[in-house]
């Protein structure tokens, strides 16, 4: 890799701009305008903004057990969909790197779909296999496993089965890209040497794959604490998580200040997450 | 264990891991061929009438238009501008490439609804609501990652020296550009150009919230009557024909400039 750059830095600024300004512009500025917006009140049932500084809708969050409950079913389900995404996609990404041979461009293509087909038409097909007259709870039943069908639908399970499936590309792929990245014959090696399976797994390769399984892990739980379409189809608004409720005072109440502030949490825990994720990769700098 | 039961085993355990992933979206497709009134898998008797009810629906027609065209302009935008900023990332190596890139991907993580929201009541002051000027804005913003990280990815890979070496036997910067960059990036190109395509065709959250009443994509339409009238047959197959579409978009990019790769 060349130290000196090809372009001047002039050009570079100039390439770079447009997209940036753009950025900056429709991204940037809205979530700033939020910020600001968040602090401010409106009285319920008018649409007049009051611009004075203050902390109420904050307060009015954490003094709510309506709100924390959301917020904490919300914190709670993304930590578990992380943890169900990590333990599929290990040995998926494994298998597709070491053995699926001339398939694996197409299984990886495939793995992306639930990713680039959107929230909404894979939800659709999962809300047919869930629902208490469908494909599981029919199967099961035909083979007399079970009587009555199990409540896949309108609860928690429903939902984190559905962003399960909707956000394991995520962990998929950066799993992929690291595991791509480790010589073969490392574990040939430390198996040579006399390692025992699960030693080699917990010495050598976990340790070799643990940049794809923070960045993945990452990926995956942003995703779920922000996720929208799919906790609203599959939990029926039975589930209230805290990505509904913004979207509710938003959209419903037109209390714009309060869903600023509910908005703002989000981010908060959105931020805390990515800075534990410099933090453990430091740390695995330092260490690997 | 014998090494060949655990070789078995991880078989069944990646085959099954696959279903899940690829099931909601075969049941669907499976189940736009039914010929009964109600959304069921698998089907019963098998019928194309819900394909023909929805390429009779001129709503769904004209939506289809929006989405088309949207994405079109949208794309164009995103992989332009993305291109554009990727380029200048990788040979400039400015000392904010950092940043840049967070910025640029940004849209990935922070969640859309939020700013969706966001952007609404700003479009609102502007005077932009329900406008396509507004909605392609939006649009470009939620693309723009996607592309930005292929292009990012492929001008990477692309040696810097081929460049240098048709620079120093006479060819102008322009030449360069045309005969030696752009081709060893197409697939890049290409590969982003599919890609945001299908994520801007596909959005439902922000186009809800951005688009008003005049300008209805395909999913929106879908998601909308979803809510008023539960899940109809017809909801089903549109959903079939979009997920086949964005089905054959990737098998047909994988096969021809290895669209897996580079995202």
């Amino acid at each position: 890799m060349k130290e000196t750059p090809d372009i001047r830095p002039i050009t570079t600024a100039m390439l770079v701009a447009p997209a940036a300004c753009l950025m900056f512009g429709v991204f940037v500025l809205p979530f700033a305008y939020l910020l600001v917006l968040s602090f401010w009140s409106q009285t319920p049932g008018s649409l007049r903004m009051d611009t004075n500084l203050t902390l109420a809708n904050y307060t009015r969050i954490v003094g709510d057990s309506y709100y924390l409950g959301g917020l904490w079913t919300t914190l709670w389900l993304s930590a578990v969909v992380t943890l169900i995404c990590l333990i599929l996609a290990l040995p998926l990404a494994r298998w597709i790197v070491l053995h699926a041979g001339r398939a694996k461009g197409l299984l990886i293509g495939l793995s992306i779909l639930p990713l680039v087909c959107g929230a909404l038409l894979p939800t659709l097909g999962l809300v047919n296999l869930l629902s208490p007259l469908g494909f599981i709870n029919g199967g099961l039943k035909a083979m007399g496993l079970i009587q009555t069908s199990l409540p896949l639908l309108g609860n928690i399970t429903g939902v984190t089965i559905g962003l399960v499936q909707a956000f394991l590309p995520l962990m998929l792929l950066p799993l992929i890209t690291t595991i791509e990245r480790i010589p073969a014959d490392y574990e040939k090696a430390a198996m040579s040497l006399g390692a025992r399976r699960t030693v080699v797994w917990r010495r050598v390769l976990l340790p070799l794959m643990m940049p794809g399984i923070v960045a993945g892990s990452l990926l995956v739980f942003c995703a779920s604490l922000t996720a929208f379409v799919t906790p609203q189809i599959l939990g029926q608004g039975k589930v209230v998580t805290f990505a509904s409720l913004a979207y509710q005072q938003a959209a419903l109440v037109l209390d714009w200040p309060f869903a600023s502030a509910l908005a703002m949490v989000m981010l908060l825990f959105l931020l805390l997450a990515c800075v534990l994720g410099a933090l453990v990769m430091r740390r695995l700098g330092r260490t690997v | 264990m014998t090494s060949r039961l655990s070789k078995t085993l991880m078989l069944v355990a990646v085959i099954a891991i696959l279903a899940f992933l690829l099931a909601p979206i075969l049941v669907l497709i499976f189940s736009a061929f039914d010929g009964g009134n109600i959304f069921r898998f698998p089907p019963r008797s098998y019928s194309l009438r819900w394909f023909e009810a929805a390429f009779n629906h001129s709503e769904y027609r004209s939506s289809l238009w929006v989405s088309t065209i949207l994405g079109l302009i949208a794309t164009f935008i995103a992989v332009t501008l993305a291109s554009f900023a990727a380029f200048g990332l990788v040979r400039g190596r400015p000392a904010y490439r950092l940043g840049m890139e967070v910025l640029l991907l940004a849209p990935l993580t922070l969640p859309l609804v939020v700013w969706a929201i966001a952007l609404l009541s700003i479009y609102a002051e502007l005077g932009m609501n329900g406008t396509l000027p507004g909605l392609i804005l939006a649009h470009v913003t939620i693309t723009i990652p996607f592309a930005a990280r292929i292009m990012i990815a492929t001008f990477d890979e692309i040696d810097p020296n081929l460049e240098a070496a048709a620079k120093s036997l006479g060819a102008s910067p322009f030449h360069v550009m045309r005969r030696v960059t752009l081709p060893l990036a197409m697939p890049g190109l290409l590969s982003s150009t599919a890609i945001a395509f299908l994520v801007s065709f596909n959005d439902v959250v922000v186009t809800t919230l951005i688009a008003g009443a005049g300008w209805i994509t395909f999913p929106v339409r879908t998601f909308s009557r979803l809510r008023t009238e539960g899940i109809d047959p017809t909801t089903i197959a549109i959903g079939a024909m979009i997920v086949a579409f964005t089905i054959v978009v990737i098998v047909v990019g994988q096969r021809l400039f290895q669209l897996s790769r580079r995202f």
